[in-house]
């Protein structure tokens, strides 16, 4: 709380340099704070003190005395092996659910481009799974995974409790990923799609190109955009999935689920260690940045 | 202008009211007067019978008791210690809890449940046996020893068996007086063995708990103190209700190798159809089989084995106070009225536990030889306190190590020597970070 108290400062300052400043700007000035009170009370002002909290020994509990530690929650950190197994679940997790997601989604938005029958209710069709919660895709997918009464044991005729199976738990939840992920991608690849000219693809034609070559010459370089776009969105989203997996398995069987953000959740609320968690947050978040600033800045470059 | 300043000015002043009144929390709750006080109980009963029994002792005290009102709050197991940190750190917390005595030495030691040692009443006080008691005297993280809650149900460990597969067998029924040791029980699921049914079945999908509480009775404690410090122990003590276990699933083949990943209730349709004989369980499960059993499912409570002794681990549902409460005298009083003998009765019969009031456990319901209620109850003369109750960072210790370790070890995965060394070197690590 105490990192948001010194929040309202912003419009302060601008008060006081009345004189200097257009009236344009403090227009602009006014005109933003209704949207900037809840970004900088609800998210700047946390994750300011999430910061600060990462660099103490913050404890949630009554009778600790917090003290700043500097960076001995990250060294704790690199060398515990918890933190690397759930480091490595959830980079497995974030990659295969992303590449994944992709490719099915782009076989979906290609088909659904494609005139058909029904294309609308199609269309309509593939969104559903977005207007669901986590938390339900997880109840319902538990029910598809359930041992004994769970349709897919039912279909294969298996009796395997796949979301206690030390092997086959981070697939299984993998595919849910895969399947939640699947209609915001499909749409905006589909929105990519209709934006590329018919006449690329007449002029392609007429030069004698394959439905193959086309595809590769002419879709993906033009959806190119598109796809860094949502891939790396896809990318933030899943590796801090957290919601889905803490209904389905609660990071188990023996930790062999438990996403980055899981962990954090545990330490933090099961094990109260408010500074540790914090920590970690804090890599996951500076990870995140790294890879994804590598990523743009590559396609970036190959753009150009 | 001066409209757009002023509108300045009140976003401002609306910001800062938001933050002042978000950190301060509520302390607007005095009880000058006549308002009645308002007590939250959270309560996380959760089988229909138990959660009528306390609405309804709820209600009868609301009725006596015009000047201390208890609204009734329903809770979770599932989550209820992730929402306890959240509402102790935010100050939300509720005034009476819930809870189990596992769970306590926490939040005992992190200063947020109330010592009791000095506000109980003596009737209360003389009505539990020392035994229960001892299950919830914790540390208060300061060094010294304090009550943090009211024990009022326990869980022993009996074995719920298929009485036509039993009788078929031929062996020894055992009784609370001549219980089986481990060696006729293995024995007994040996023989019940033959044509696709098994002898026994382990629901090990959380192998924690059961398998602690059981290890007792060949002394396994898991853990040892020693100058202050708390280290892993797994000696030939506690490894004989692993091994014993173990042979069972993969020497003998006498245990159903597709329950194993299942909780605890899991199995029971495949008992039902006769597909194994014996299901270990807690005595809560009986419910279950009672309600659930298809009509002509004639089943018996047998008590669990002994080895060098009858001794059970023991944990106990509590009701304790938060440290914040502003009505702690009220909140005693409701507590003292709500385990009662005759309450404690009640509840007992909702959950199907034991009742940890020697009046209650008097009680002709307590006793009767339907659904086994008598093995149950006299199982409850073997329940001792849990060695692991007292060890600080037992919960990271149970997630973290013990339950990927010992399912991968009942899973055959991994043998008894590499399981036992995990326990012991990666325990070790977590209970370091307790100890600072």
């Amino acid at each position: 709380m105490t990192a948001t108290v010194t929040r309202p400062a912003p419009p302060r300052r601008s008060r006081g340099r009345r004189r200097r400043i257009s009236r344009q700007t403090r227009e602009l000035w006014l005109l933003m704070l209704p949207a900037m009170v809840p970004v900088l009370l609800f998210s700047v002002g946390p994750l300011l003190y999430g910061v600060g909290l990462a660099f103490t020994d913050a404890r949630n509990t009554r009778n600790h005395e917090t003290s700043f530690v500097g960076l001995e929650n990250f060294a704790e950190l690199l060398s515990a092996e918890d933190f690397w197994s759930s480091f490595k679940i959830g980079a497995i997790w974030a990659v295969s659910v992303t590449v994944l997601q992709f490719l099915a989604a782009l076989g979906l938005a290609l088909l659904l481009n494609e005139r058909l029958w029904f294309r609308g209710l199609a269309r309509v069709l593939a969104v559903v799974p977005w207007a669901m919660p986590p938390v339900v895709i997880g109840l319902m997918w538990k029910l598809v995974y359930h041992p004994d009464a769970g349709i897919l044991n039912d279909l294969l005729g298996t009796d395997i409790n796949w979301l206690a199976d030390f092997s086959l738990a981070l697939p299984a939840i993998i595919v849910v990923g895969v399947w939640t992920g699947m209609p915001q991608t499909t749409v905006v690849l589909l929105a990519g799609l209709q934006g590329i000219g018919k006449e690329l693809y007449e002029a392609g034609e007429v030069d004698g190109a394959g439905r193959w070559r086309r595809f590769w010459n002419i879709t993906l370089p033009q959806l190119r955009p598109v796809i860094v776009a949502i891939t790396s969105l896809d990318f933030v989203w899943n590796i801090n999935q957290f919601g889905l997996v803490y209904v389905l398995t609660q990071g188990g069987p023996g930790g062999q689920t438990r996403l980055p953000m899981l962990f954090a959740y545990e330490e933090a609320f099961r094990y109260r260690m408010a500074g540790y968690a914090s920590m970690l947050g804090l890599t996951m978040a500076i990870v995140v940045l790294a890879v994804l600033g590598l990523y743009l800045w590559r396609q970036m470059r190959e753009t150009k | 202008m001066r409209i757009k300043s002023a509108l300045a000015a009140a976003a401002i002043v609306a910001l800062a009211a938001a933050c002042g009144s978000g950190g301060g929390g509520g302390d607007s709750s005095s009880s000058s007067g006549n308002e009645p006080v308002k007590l939250d109980f959270l309560s996380l009963a959760w089988q229909k019978e138990s959660v009528a029994a306390n609405k309804q002792i709820v209600d009868e005290w609301n009725k006596a008791n015009p000047n201390i009102q208890v609204t009734y709050v329903q809770g979770s197991w599932d989550n209820v210690n992730d929402q306890l940190v959240t509402q102790f750190a935010g100050g939300t917390a509720p005034d009476v809890i819930h809870n189990d005595s596992p769970a306590l030495a926490g939040f005992a030691s992190d200063g947020y449940l109330l010592d009791l040692k000095d506000k109980l009443p003596a009737e209360l006080k003389s009505d539990i046996p020392q035994a229960a008691w001892d299950t919830v005297t914790f540390d208060d993280g300061k060094g010294a020893q304090g009550v943090y809650g009211v024990p009022f149900l326990q869980e022993s460990q009996v074995i719920i068996a298929n009485k036509k597969l039993l009788d078929a067998s031929g062996v020894r029924v055992p009784t609370p007086d001549q219980p089986w040791t481990w060696d006729e029980f293995s024995a007994a699921a040996k023989k019940m063995t033959k044509g696709g049914t098994y002898g026994v079945a382990w629901a090990m999908k959380s192998p924690v708990n059961k398998t602690l509480n059981l290890a007792l009775n060949f002394g396994g404690t898991f853990f040892q103190t020693s100058g202050g410090k708390t280290t892993v122990k797994v000696g030939p003590e506690e490894r004989e209700v692993l091994q014993r276990i173990h042979d069972q699933l993969y020497k003998d083949k006498s245990a159903d190798p597709g329950a194993l990943g299942q909780g605890t209730a899991d199995p029971l349709p495949a008992f039902y159809d006769g597909k194994f004989a014996m299901l270990p369980a807690g005595v809560y499960l009986r419910q279950q089989v009672a309600e659930q059993a298809p009509e002509g499912f004639e089943w018996v409570t047998l008590p669990g084995p002994t080895g060098t002794s009858a001794q059970q681990g023991a944990v106990s549902q509590t009701l304790s106070i938060s440290q914040d409460s502003e009505h702690v005298d009220e909140a005693m009083k409701f507590i003292a009225f709500f385990l009662n003998g005759a309450n404690q009765a009640k509840l007992a019969k909702g959950d199907w536990l034991l009742p940890t009031s020697q009046k209650a456990a008097d009680d002709p319901a307590m006793t009767t030889k339907e659904n086994g209620w008598d093995v149950a109850t006299a199982s409850a003369k073997n329940l001792v306190v849990a060695p692991f109750l007292k060890v600080k960072g037992f919960d990271e210790w149970k997630t973290k190590v013990a339950t990927p370790v010992l399912q991968q070890y009942f899973g055959n995965k991994i043998t008894i020597d590499d399981a036992a060394a995990k326990l012991v070197e990666d325990g070790n690590e977590v209970l370091e970070r307790y100890q600072r």
